[in-house]
């Protein structure tokens, strides 16, 4: 578990003490005349209760949400979220498999990426990259939960390039292959993919269509 | 809204001074909730429809215009025009195309197309219309042909035209107008392959496919360079080195080459040597017993050099000559890897060999091709997944175009002869001819076609998709014949050819005219019409119908579209070992592509032939080789004799010309897509550190390059490229003619000129 999701449950925990104590206790607070020793200050007991109902009800509630936020927003980022959607296996699986040529399985070969290897792809540079692939996500889930999407199914839009010559431009091996400086307007504006030499990138369409080969197998749950 | 107001004062009114959750919260909640599921959706439909919004492409399936790796492509086009050209997933080449592919999306917009027939007048080329251009082109044959018969013309064709084409055209020429003078560029550039699979195996064509990369264990790369020239193919090698750590590959070339970058074993002949290489791989093998005694029992038979019956014997005696250790030395590889390269082609579970240029462009093209053959015979590397001989076609459709329909002057369709009485006969019959009508004699290969011409036999000549006023060897001799002869030139912009033309006919380009390619593993797809051609443009089809109609031949040419010329042609295949009469349009239009054999519309089509599975090997049966009537394959004895350009003290380095990755050719496309003319050198000699430091030549310095040919002036690249004693440049360069010094010697048998090893001086030329 991330950190943020044991701050989530420490912090929406003690929201729960904190609200069952004030139901329990808050009524006799309020009648209460004398102040409460709480520590080194003395409250009374109404401010006790305002001070108690404050954190139960406002600022623990607001930190709970906001953790949670942060941990869902970060915990999208794994395979495993990714994989929390059965069309998603086949990537997933392809990822893993030793044996795959496909670029995702390469790059998860090479080991230059360690975790979160959907996302850092799909995910362009900077706050913005971060927000839009966020927005893409949210976009999966209400089509995946609303059921409004079609097997097998195909990455809408295109692929930023960006992501790719963010790691490859300027090394050796990339720079070494003339056809890269040819193209490297191309490739810079996005209209011509990276994937046209060293692609597929993923299982093909027809390779997660019943009927295929290897259609089982990439069906398996990876989880 | 009333209700609810009214409602909300109501119970406002009510729960006064309370703690009870009322209705007013209740709503408030419900309204909260209501806007956020709200702004979520809105914020969804506003994600959906910035996709939505993005201008709409139609993707279409087709084939890349250039080499005979023949990758499939999806088109998208918007408005008319191409606006994205990617690797069609589906095809065999798995999504995956080179530079060139890539910018296809260039090609259909570039300026400077020809939109007008033109006719030289004064010198001059003038725009005419159709009709003045084709009465002149058909009363300039019909006279060629009334006055010195129907040998004073010749087609010269190219495997970059569509089957539909090079059928129609050698049809009309052989069946109408009664000559075999139909050549064209594949005679430059696989004619010895061709030659080579009909001598050993009875039949053209390669026995297996690019299916066998996935299974290979071993690469035998030999005078082929496909890291740059059939890339794709190369990175679905490397993809299979990647999956299994046991895979090796061996180049072996003359030059450091980018596949050699990439390779386990770089062996690097002495020009014009490698026959020595291949033979003395043969003695190991039968020395360590790496021999498959079975299969070459069951399968195989012996041939000696003049055609007499031999057997194993014979061949043991003929190796005598090719010691390792006594041909290491003229060879230019050492003994020991020659040893280790021979044991790893034997002993593998599967070895893969792919060939092309190097040894079809070659005077021993043909003995190149059989003994390469031979070893896979030898070893028993065929008939398995992942074992054969495959050899890679240059043009895109070579092998279907040209190979297939026969359009070659000493063939007729599906591996039918020229020389063959039979053959001749057959299709005469099949074409509703006379009997007689095709000329007994084979027809002008390129080369003597150009040398007829130069002695004023051949008067007229049409030139279809192709450049031979760049692509020719020996290039200024056959330029000066090209300038004499009624030369008729179709294409898509001004090349080096249609400056030598008396009449220009603007063609259609890809996309914007239908017809099948076939690619170098026997698959044949489909392209489909789906850009208009700019101008007066027609295609290659639409003018050989007309000149048919104008020469007398409406009656032989009747299929006038692509697809009636199609069914024509497929039924005609049934009559022979080619058989794809079950390629119907319809499954060529659905399907991503399909290989021959494909005798029915429910048959898959063949991935490997003379193995149970191709239609043709008798039930029962696991190998049959049954292009020979005895079922088996031969082995030829070839020797080795050095007939390559001699070298001396005069001419004491070599020349041998190549291809880049970015360039198709002789450039009249690519070097006009300006990312690749702005990417990619003009023309220039490699030269090698040590042979630069012997001639005092500088980087970058001003040469002379002189052969018994010619001679041409550029820069010079001082690299580690080319093997000391080797140069290398490229001919896509129109403004840098580099065959000029090529020389036009050619191999006895299948008359492909030698463009790999010309001999040649080199002196600086710098101030």
């Amino acid at each position: 578990m991330s950190l943020f999701a044991w701050v989530t449950l420490g912090v929406g925990g003690l929201t729960l003490v904190l609200g069952l104590l004030l139901l329990i206790r808050g009524p006799s607070w309020l009648k209460r005349t004398r102040p409460i020793q709480l520590g080194v200050v003395a409250l009374s007991g109404v401010a006790t209760y305002k001070l108690v109902a404050f954190f139960a009800i406002a600022a623990l509630p607001v930190a709970t949400l906001g953790a949670a936020h942060v941990e869902l927003l970060e915990g999208a980022k794994s395979v495993e979220a990714c994989a929390g959607c059965h069309v998603m296996w086949p990537m997933v699986n392809d990822l893993h498999d030793p044996a795959s040529d496909s670029l995702a399985a390469r790059h998860f070969k090479n080991r230059y990426i360690q975790g979160e290897e959907c996302y850092h792809c799909h995910s362009g540079y900077g706050f913005n990259g971060a927000l839009s692939a966020k927005l893409e996500g949210y976009r999966h889930l209400v089509r995946y939960t609303t059921g409004i999407y079609q097997e097998p199914i195909r990455m809408r839009g295109k692929f930023d390039t960006a992501s790719c010559l963010n790691c490859h431009e300027g090394t050796r091996p990339f720079e070494a292959i003339n056809s890269h400086h040819v193209a490297s307007e191309r490739l810079a504006e996005g209209t011509m993919s990276c994937t046209n030499c060293h692609g597929p990138a993923h299982p093909t369409r027809s390779e997660r269509t019943p009927g295929d080969a290897h259609y089982q197998g990439l069906m398996r749950d990876p989880l | 809204m009333d209700e609810e107001q009214g409602e909300a004062g109501d119970s406002s009114g009510g729960a006064e001074g309370t703690t009870s959750f009322s209705r007013r919260d209740a709503l408030r909640i419900a309204s909260a909730l209501g806007l956020v599921s709200l702004g979520g959706g809105a914020a969804w439909a506003l994600l959906e429809g910035e996709l939505a919004h993005q201008p709409a492409v139609s993707w279409h399936k087709s084939v890349c215009r250039y080499c005979g790796t023949g990758c499939g492509v999806q088109v998208g086009i918007r408005d008319k025009q191409v606006v994205e050209v990617r690797g069609d997933e589906d095809a065999h080449n798995r999504g995956k195309l080179c530079i060139k592919g890539s910018l296809l999306p260039v090609l259909n917009t570039l300026p400077g197309r020809l939109t007008t027939p033109l006719i030289r007048k004064d010198g001059k080329l003038e725009p005419a219309s159709w009709e003045e251009a084709m009465s002149l082109v058909a009363s300039r044959f019909s006279a060629a042909i009334r006055e010195d018969g129907p040998n004073a013309v010749a087609f010269y064709g190219s495997g970059q035209l569509y089957t539909e084409e090079s059928y129609t055209a050698n049809k009309l020429f052989k069946a109408g107008i009664g000559t075999n003078n139909v050549d064209g560029n594949p005679r430059l550039c696989m004619a010895s392959a061709a030659v080579g699979y009909t001598r050993v195996f009875g039949k053209d064509e390669p026995p297996g496919a690019y299916e066998d990369i996935d299974h290979a264990k071993v690469f035998f790369l030999a005078g082929a360079n496909p890291a740059e020239c059939h890339q794709p193919l190369f990175e679905r090698m490397l993809a299979r080195r990647r999956a299994d750590p046991e895979v090796r590959i061996v180049c072996v070339d003359p030059r450091r080459t980018m596949t050699a970058e990439y390779s386990d074993f770089h062996l690097a002949p002495r020009p014009g040597a490698d026959l020595l290489l291949l033979w003395s791989m043969a003695k190991v093998m039968l020395d360590e017993g790496l021999f498959d005694d079975k299969f070459i029992a069951e399968h195989v038979a012996f041939r000696t050099n003049e055609g007499k019956a031999a057997g194993l014997e014979e061949l043991a005696a003929f190796l005598e000559d090719f010691v390792p250790e006594d041909v290491e030395v003229q060879l230019g590889i050492s003994s020991a890897q020659i040893r280790e390269v021979a044991h790893l082609f034997a002993a593998s579970d599967a070895t893969m060999s792919l060939w092309t240029m190097g040894f079809n462009q070659r005077v021993d093209g043909v003995a190149l091709n059989t003994t390469i053959n031979a070893l896979h015979l030898l070893s028993g590397q065929i008939g398995r997944p992942g074992a054969t001989p495959m050899s890679l076609t240059g043009q895109a459709n070579a092998c279907g175009g040209v190979r297939d329909t026969g359009s070659l002057s000493h063939i007729l369709p599906h591996g039918r002869m020229i020389a063959k009485a039979e053959d001749r006969a057959e299709m005469e019959k099949l074409w509703g001819v006379p009997e007689g009508r095709i000329q007994a004699q084979p027809g002008l290969h390129a080369v003597a076609l150009f040398q007829a011409i130069e002695e004023g036999k051949v008067r007229c000549l049409l030139n279809m998709c192709t450049n031979p006023g760049q692509s020719l060897p020996n290039l200024a001799r056959y330029r000066d014949a090209m300038d004499k002869v009624f030369l008729v030139v179709t294409d898509v912009f001004e090349t080096a050819s249609t400056e030598l033309a008396d009449v220009v006919l603007p063609s259609a380009l890809w996309l914007e005219k239908e017809g099948v390619y076939g690619q170098s593993e026997r698959r044949y797809q489909l392209l489909e019409k789906l850009l208009d051609a700019p101008g007066q443009a027609r295609s290659d089809l639409e003018i050989l119908v007309d000149l048919a109609a104008r020469l007398g031949h409406e009656q032989l040419i009747t299929a006038k579209t692509p697809s009636a010329v199609w069914d024509e042609y497929r039924l005609l295949s049934a009559h022979s070992k080619y058989d794809f009469s079950g390629m119907t349009r319809e499954r060529l239009r659905a399907a991503h592509g399909l290989q021959w054999p494909c005798p029915s519309e429910t048959h898959p089509g063949t991935v490997r032939r003379y193995i149970a599975g191709d239609p043709f090997v008798p039930k029962g049966q696991e190998v049959r080789f049954y292009g020979h009537p005895d079922g088996r394959a031969y082995v030829h004895l070839v020797p080795y004799e050095d007939r390559s350009d001699p070298v001396d003290a005069d001419f004491p380095l070599v020349l041998t010309t190549g291809r880049i990755v970015e360039q198709w050719h002789t450039g009249t496309m690519t070097d006009r897509i300006p990312e690749i003319r702005q990417g990619t050198p003009r023309g220039h000699v490699e030269m090698h550190f040590a042979d630069a430091d012997v001639l005092g030549i500088r980087d970058g310095e001003q040469v002379r390059v002189q052969s018994r040919y010619g001679a041409i002036e550029g820069p010079v690249r001082v690299t580690r490229g080319p093997r000391p004693g080797t140069l290398f440049a490229s001919f896509y360069d129109a403004k840098w003619l580099i065959n000029q010094v090529v020389c036009d010697r050619v191999d006895p048998l299948s008359k492909q000129p030698d463009f790999k090893t010309t001999a040649v001086s080199v002196r600086s030329v710098s101030a």
